[in-house]
């Protein structure tokens, strides 16, 4: 989708929303609570977490491709840490710059260390006899992405 | 009495899609075979891992059968058999001890999946309808004209 595709219907849906709340009064959400509330009386929920460097936008269910990740056996569930947003399909909440691991929480399961398709890079300078082939197979760790678990921070 | 018209359910709608380690994950591999021979000299680092090694590995791993196979004549060979029905064959003839371990481990670690290129567009592979919805160009206040 074009950035001007995605603002048309971002500046769309904030417009039905304003015309909405002149018609009938939208409720806005006061605290936290009541936004996670608002975002899970929706069929589903995303969220946009950073992994590895990169964010991706994950949904539960889904297969995750990551470069290869050290220090962690297949069947291993790791907890993502780095929430950036979570979303329904009339309802974002933006963390700044993460949403609390108490609030939000998504695990991923390691299902394989593999490698991907040999790629074969061939380099030459002509009339110099130089040329050499690059092979190389890229090693990828997949993660499975769990559900996303709302929850009440403890006040201690 | 009638009742409210139903709609129709199609077939293709209640099909589910697999998702191992969304709640449960079952590993993929189930049977590695280390065939090797007695007298080459080709199987002399295989010989070696099985007698030394093979055995830690195999506690660590116990949902994993481990099978030794002597096939004289022949160069050494790790295969690993797969939940999905395929197999994996690596080659050990160049490798030494350690080199073994690290194939049997790459097949220990692997799903079973065809090897495919991952890079653009199996990034994030998901069955998973879009939670914000498809943008429709006819759903917009002020719709595009030609």
């Amino acid at each position: 989708m074009a950035t001007w595709q995605i603002r048309s219907w971002l500046s769309s849906t904030i417009r039905r929303v304003a015309s909405c709340s002149v018609s009938t009064q939208a409720v806005l959400p006061k605290n936290a609570s009541a936004a996670f509330s608002l975002i899970r009386s929706q069929p589903s929920q995303y969220i946009v977490a950073s992994l590895a460097g990169r964010k991706y936008l994950l949904a539960p269910r889904d297969l995750l491709t990551v470069p290869h990740l050290k220090d962690v056996r297949v069947g291993d569930v790791l907890a993502l840490q780095d929430i950036h947003e979570v979303g329904s399909r009339d309802y974002t909440l933006r963390g700044d710059p993460v949403i609390s691991s108490s609030r939000v929480r998504v695990e991923a399961t390691v299902v394989e260390h593999t490698k991907g398709k040999m790629e074969v890079v061939f380099k030459k300078k002509r009339r110099k006899g130089y040329q050499k082939t690059i092979k190389n197979k890229h090693p990828y760790t997949r993660l499975r992405i769990g559900s996303i678990q709302f929850s009440e921070p403890s006040h201690s | 009495m009638i009742s409210a018209p139903t709609k129709q359910i199609l077939r293709a709608q209640l099909r589910s899609f697999p998702a191992n380690g969304h709640t449960a994950y079952l590993p993929n591999v189930r049977k590695i075979v280390l065939e090797f021979c007695q007298k080459l000299p080709s199987s002399t680092n295989t010989r070696t891992f099985i007698s030394n090694d093979l055995e830690r590995l195999a506690w660590q791993k116990p949902h994993v059968e481990f099978v030794v196979k002597q096939r004289n004549g022949h160069e050494p060979i790790a295969r690993g058999f797969y939940v999905n029905g395929r197999d994996k064959v690596i080659p050990l003839q160049e490798f030494e001890v350690n080199g073994v371990e690290r194939k049997v481990q790459l097949l220990l670690d692997s799903s079973g999946a065809k090897i495919k290129p991952l890079k653009k567009g199996r990034i994030v592979e998901s069955t998973a309808e879009a939670a914000r919805g498809i943008w429709s160009g006819l759903h917009v206040d002020t719709p595009f004209k030609i």
